[in-house]
């Protein structure tokens, strides 16, 4: 078996408690910069995933698909996020609306209801069910954080870790998607992060914030 | 044999406590880029307290003296539960972890009459202060050890240590990185340690367990000193016991124990360095912010206590 | 009539006869003190025919049946002879009490009628807990109510007593109400009120019947225990009686409730429908945490001893709801557990709770208040009391070497049993109480470090409190009398626990003696031993001290208003949960010309307990409405009275056509 044999059955039979530690602290994480971080900490760990799962199955393109994610979501986006945040000059809190302790309690409640999601489902899933409990409770605390952070950046990070949770409930589920397809994603996230950054640049000018509750010209 | 034993395990909780915190002292003071305080410090500090005079204030009953006897009992009771170089200690197999936190609570409630006794403003602030934090903190800490007894079926501390030394150290349990986050950070709001409470603070209005001692003196005060240093050794003890108990020995031989001793030490040393470096990278927390640290430590315990029921079945 | 017998005939001619008699009839002092000797040996009687029965298992005690139109007998189960013997030991002590308190308090002509309500009152809880007939409970349950009343009255007559006693009287009659359609809804099965056939029948009804009784029981005890949200009376009635009488109710009449559920829903039911255990489990906890956060906020000692009732009672049905958990999922150790956990908490709140109640009678009689903020420094004034009082706290803070600790302790356990269930959802919400009891048990510490630490430490606020006196002789050996039967259960707890678990056996048939009593029972002793031996050591060997005044910071001397109070001590507590408490606060400013330096400023916070707000005055409000729409139904014009019943007879003539 050698060693990176044992080394990669670790990974895979216990990541799922790595991702649930990142969902935790980016509940009470403060900072964007720290809540950046740990989306970063979040794909590395998705990377190594990626790469044991190759290792297991044999199959080449999974190590293609992991060393773009690490490119692209450990490396690239955090750097772009860092960048904004220095060009835009904002403040570095995270302006949540709801305390750390209710932040936590709510992702309880999702870590719950994704584990109760996934054994209703049985034995029909390839992995075990630790991990797509895992990604239903990345998509969720995506999904969280976008409701509950009011600074437009954690709405993008939010939509990352969303993006993040179905990418890896799509490798859990399927036996590995086309890399046509895996790579096609990546560049459509990459364009629409790329439009969001010029958007920031346009509302920070003309609001002089970044505020979304404070943008409400939509309401009738 | 076993008695032997077990009442040298205690023995060395309650001598080598005063060490404990000189050494943490001593780690903060480097990571301060200070040069620190000698390590046995805390030893001529509490042998200079013995030598003062005890003076109590005329308005204060019994209770003002009653207080530090009662906390050092309970305390050293406390001590009684834990094992630390052998799987077993004097209380640990008949009493379970209920008991422990509830004398803990004993020692707590007698110290902030103590305080309310003294008729000082200050003692009134430590003590109402130490009565959010503690009743705030007692539901993580039975939480976190809920679940460890859940998964190990054992309500008694040796028991569940025992079942910790038989899983396999490698495979990595949810339940216990989960219940170990809580733990720790009710040890820390227990204790009295950054970022709950300053211990070294000289300011009265930013005291919580200091605050309750001020109108102590000589050995009442060396008493509670004491025992705080106790509480500390023991807690750090019961995270080791509890989380990463390899190492310990189960038989007799003297060679078993010595090295399950120097294991013990090498452990604690860990926890330590962990604690210093958490006391100065931290900012004191406000105080009406660490209902919000206890909050986020219920929750990770209440979820702790959720995954035992998935590792369960 | 064996000698059981005769006791028990004995001890309820005494109280319901004899010594209203002896009162009403003649005057002097002397007839009073004879009045007192005869209530104490009926309770000593009572407290022994209790022993004796739970030990040779007699059953059939008396029977009045001769004398009155309904069956009316007495009988003693192990049940009943373990709240008999509750009602008694609590008794002896409260009436050596009272008998010093009420000749402080009273005139000579409202201490024959205090005493003579003050035997029934004892006469009706003693009726309740041996009645074997529904009539016989139901009688002694309209007395307990109605005596209460007159003796809370007797104490003082204002528009505002007034009311509190009407809303008081209003609310036991709704639970009254719900307690006897309990009893009639076996009527159709079991043909009689007897115990004996009720508990026959009792097997054989079909489910949705079961559900009935048990929801109404649930009702009609609840509101009488002073579960959340029907326990609206118990802070409006405890404070306003007189010590004694608080301390009957609080300790005695809350748990004649829970004698009363136990019965039905253990010995009648035999266990409830599937989620009758969560139903209880939940309100229970809500009692437990809302009760103890109101505790909290008061600084009238006898209202804080009130809300501390409703917290207790709620952790007594915690552990009954626990017990009803387990025995649907037929784990019947478990459902042993908690049973015993829940009994004996009853046990030792009555313990507990009548001291702290005649501890604040003891605090009244010497300073003529019970304020917190006016209190201070009685420990050094009156040492005996503030022991026995101390001991109270300490107990009812759940404190290890107390008894309140192994009740408490026995639920914990409980619920760590609970996960050993296979069913998911009580396999999870049970450990998950934990917490919630750790919570309640966290905040009952603080509130009584607060009670204890504000009246009797530090320096005094008042003058009253000040020139306080030791109080007489009879009240201080009351008060020990409690404290150390508080002690004696703590410490060795196996003295109790070893009948209460034969008790539960007969209650849940099968279950066997859960190792947790055991173990507790073995430990303790050996706790107490090294806790008191090494505080002893400690100090012996610590040197003596000498007196010197605190440091006031330079400032010429410390006055008493620089210490905390109690509405300061709770205040971090009431921030953190604010969202309970939403006090009106009101802060007014008489302004000058300079706006910075007002002439003076009032604030003012009137804290309406929020349940009222949300639950009660919407439903008072909707009824009232529907009053004044109905009102308009009654013109005062004699042909409209007429029209109503020539409507009422075409209708049922329309009626009978339309049957055939």
């Amino acid at each position: 078996m050698g060693l990176v044999g044992i080394a990669t059955e670790k990974i895979l039979s216990s990541f799922s408690v790595f991702l649930f530690l990142t969902i935790i602290l980016l509940a009470v994480a403060r900072r964007i910069s720290t809540s950046v971080l740990l989306f970063s900490l979040q794909s590395a760990i998705i990377t190594a995933e990626v790469l044991a799962t190759g290792f297991q199955e044999k199959l080449a393109s999974a190590y293609l698909v992991g060393i773009l994610i690490f490119v692209i979501k450990v490396v690239a986006i955090p750097r772009a996020f860092f960048v904004l945040t220095k060009r835009l000059k904002t403040v570095h809190d995270v302006k949540a609306s709801t305390t750390p302790s209710q932040s936590v309690f709510v992702v309880a409640v999702m870590i719950y209801l994704s584990y109760a999601a996934v054994h209703s489902y049985g034995g029909a899933v390839r992995a075990p069910g630790d991990s797509l409990a895992a990604a239903i409770a990345l998509i969720l605390t995506g999904a969280f954080l976008m409701v509950s952070r009011k600074k437009a950046l954690m709405q993008v990070l939010g939509l990352l870790v969303m993006e993040n949770g179905i990418f890896l409930a799509a490798l859990l589920t399927t036996f590995g998607m086309p890399l046509v397809i895996e790579i096609g994603i990546f560049f459509d996230i990459l364009m629409g992060l790329l439009l969001m950054g010029i958007f920031m640049f346009r509302i920070s000018d003309t609001f002089e914030h970044l505020d979304v509750s404070k943008l409400r010209r939509l309401r009738g | 044999m076993k008695i032997m034993v077990d009442i040298l395990q205690l023995l060395l909780l309650i001598l080598g406590a005063p060490l404990v915190r000189g050494i943490i002292a001593r780690f903060k003071a480097r990571l301060q880029k200070r040069r620190g305080a000698s390590i046995w410090r805390p030893y001529v500090e509490l042998f200079k307290l013995l030598r003062k005079e005890d003076l109590t204030p005329p308005t204060s009953s019994a209770v003002f003296r009653l207080a530090p006897v009662l906390l050092f009992g309970c305390t050293v009771c406390v001590a009684a539960f834990i094992p630390v170089a052998h799987v077993s200690a004097l209380l640990g197999s008949r009493g379970d972890f209920f008991l422990l936190v509830y004398l803990l609570g004993l020692g707590r409630f007698s110290l902030s009459l103590g305080a309310l006794d003294g008729g000082s403003a200050f003692g009134g602030m430590g003590a109402s202060r130490e009565a959010l934090i503690s009743s705030l903190a007692e539901v993580p800490f039975l939480m976190g050890l809920v679940a460890l007894a859940i998964l190990s079926s054992r309500a008694d501390i040796t028991g569940m240590v025992a079942w910790t030394l038989h899983q396999n150290i490698f495979n990595i349990s949810t339940v216990h990185i989960l219940a170990f986050t809580s733990l720790a950070m009710v040890v820390l709001a227990e204790t009295g340690r950054m970022p709950v409470d300053n211990p070294t603070t000289h300011l009265e209005l930013t005291m919580i367990h200091e605050g309750m001692l001020l109108e102590y003196s000589g050995p009442s005060l060396a008493l509670i000193e004491w025992a705080s240093a106790i509480k500390l050794h023991a807690m750090l003890a019961l995270l080791i016991a509890l989380f990463g108990p390899w190492g310990m020995a189960a038989g007799g031989s003297g060679w078993g124990l010595a090295t399950a001793l120097l294991l013990y030490c090498a452990k604690v040393t860990v926890l330590m360095v962990l604690l210093s470096v958490i006391e100065s990278a931290a900012a004191k927390l406000r105080m009406y912010l660490v209902p919000d640290f206890l909050g986020v430590a219920s929750a990770v315990s209440a979820l702790a206590v959720i995954f035992t029921m998935w590792v369960k079945r | 009539m064996g000698p059981i017998e005769m006791a028990f005939a004995y001890l309820l001619s005494v109280l319901g006869v004899f010594v209203p008699a002896i009162l009403i009839v003649s005057r002097g002092a002397r007839a009073r003190r004879l009045a007192i000797t005869l209530i104490l040996t009926a309770g000593v009687a009572g407290g022994l025919v209790a022993v004796s029965s739970f030990l040779w298992q007699t059953t059939s005690l008396l029977d009045l049946s001769w004398a009155t139109p309904f069956p009316f007998s007495f009988a003693v189960d192990r049940l009943s002879a373990f709240f008999l013997l509750l009602v008694c030991a609590v008794a002896v002590p409260v009436t050596i009490f009272a008998s010093p308190y009420f000749d402080l308090h009273y005139s000579e002509q409202q201490r024959r009628w205090t005493w003579a309500f003050f035997s029934l009152f004892l006469l009706s809880m003693i009726v309740v807990v041996t009645a074997s007939t529904g009539f016989a409970f139901l009688a002694g349950w309209e007395l307990m109510t109605l005596v209460s009343a007159a003796l809370i009255l007797i104490e003082g007559d204002s528009p505002e007593r007034r009311h509190n006693v009407f809303v008081y009287l209003l609310m036991m009659h709704v639970g009254a109400a719900a307690v006897a359609g309990c009893f009639f809804l076996f009527l159709p099965y079991s043909h009689s009120l007897d115990f004996g056939m009720i508990r026959a029948a009792g097997a054989a009804m079909p489910g949705g019947i079961r559900a009935a009784v048990f929801l109404s029981a649930f009702v009609g005890f609840g509101a009488k225990a002073g579960l959340i949200p029907l326990h609206l009376w118990l802070p409006r009635a405890h404070p306003i009686a007189p010590s004694p009488v608080s301390a009957l109710m609080s300790g005695i009449m809350l748990k004649t409730a829970v004698y009363g559920f136990v019965r039905f829903a253990f010995d009648f039911l035999g266990g409830g429908p599937w989620w009758s255990g969560y139903v209880v489990l939940v309100v229970a906890a809500f009692t437990g945490l809302l009760g103890i956060l109101y505790a909290i906020a008061e600084h009238d000692l006898k209202r804080l001893l009130a809300y501390s009732s409703v917290e207790n009672i709620g952790i007594v049905f915690l552990g009954l709801g626990t017990s009803l958990i387990f025995l649907a999922h037929h784990s019947l150790l478990g459902a042993g557990l908690a049973l015993v956990g829940a009994l004996l908490h009853a046990f030792n709140h009555a313990f507990f709770k009548s001291l702290l109640f005649l501890g604040a009678g003891a605090i009244s009689s010497s300073t003529h208040t019970v304020d917190l903020n006016e209190l201070g420094g009685l420990q050094r004034r009156m040492p005996v009391t503030g022991a026995a009082v101390l001991i109270g706290c300490c107990s009812i803070a759940g404190l290890p070497l107390f008894n309140g600790f192994v009740s408490e302790w026995l639920i914990f356990r409980s619920f760590l049993a609970g996960s050993s269930l296979v069913d998911a959802k009580a396999g999870i919400i049970l450990p998950l109480m934990v917490g919630i009891l750790a919570l309640i048990g966290g905040l009952a510490a603080a509130c009584f470090v607060k009670a204890f630490g504000v009246a009797f430490l530090g320096r005094p606020r008042s003058a009253e409190a000040e020139h306080a006196q030791e109080a007489p002789l009879g009240m201080r050996v009351g008060l020990w009398m409690l404290g150390a039967g508080c002690i004696c259960i703590g410490i060795l707890p196996g003295l109790l626990l070893r009948p209460l678990v034969s008790l539960v056996q007969v209650l849940v048939p099968g279950a066997g003696v859960p190792e947790e009593t055991l173990s507790i029972a073995y430990i303790i002793p050996w706790i107490a031993a090294i806790v008191l031996g090494t505080s002893a050591l400690a100090a012996l060997l610590r040197p003596r001290a000498r007196m010197a005044r605190t440091w006031a910071c330079g400032l010429p001397g410390l006055t008493s208003r620089m210490q905390y109070t109690s509405t300061v001590f709770s205040k971090p507590i009431r921030s953190v949960f604010a969202q309970v408490y939403r006090p009106d606060r009101k802060v007014e400013q008489l302004p000058t010309d300079q706006p910075y330096f007002p002439a003076s400023i009032a604030y003012q916070s009137v804290r309406t307990t929020s349940y009222e707000r949300v639950l009660y005055r919407p439903f008072v409000e909707l009824f009232i409405s529907l009053a004044h729409r109905l009102r308009r139904l009654q013109t005062g014009n004699i042909q409209i009275y007429l029209l109503y019943i020539f409507l009422a007879l075409v209708s049922l003539l329309t009626f009978l056509r339309f049957q055939r």
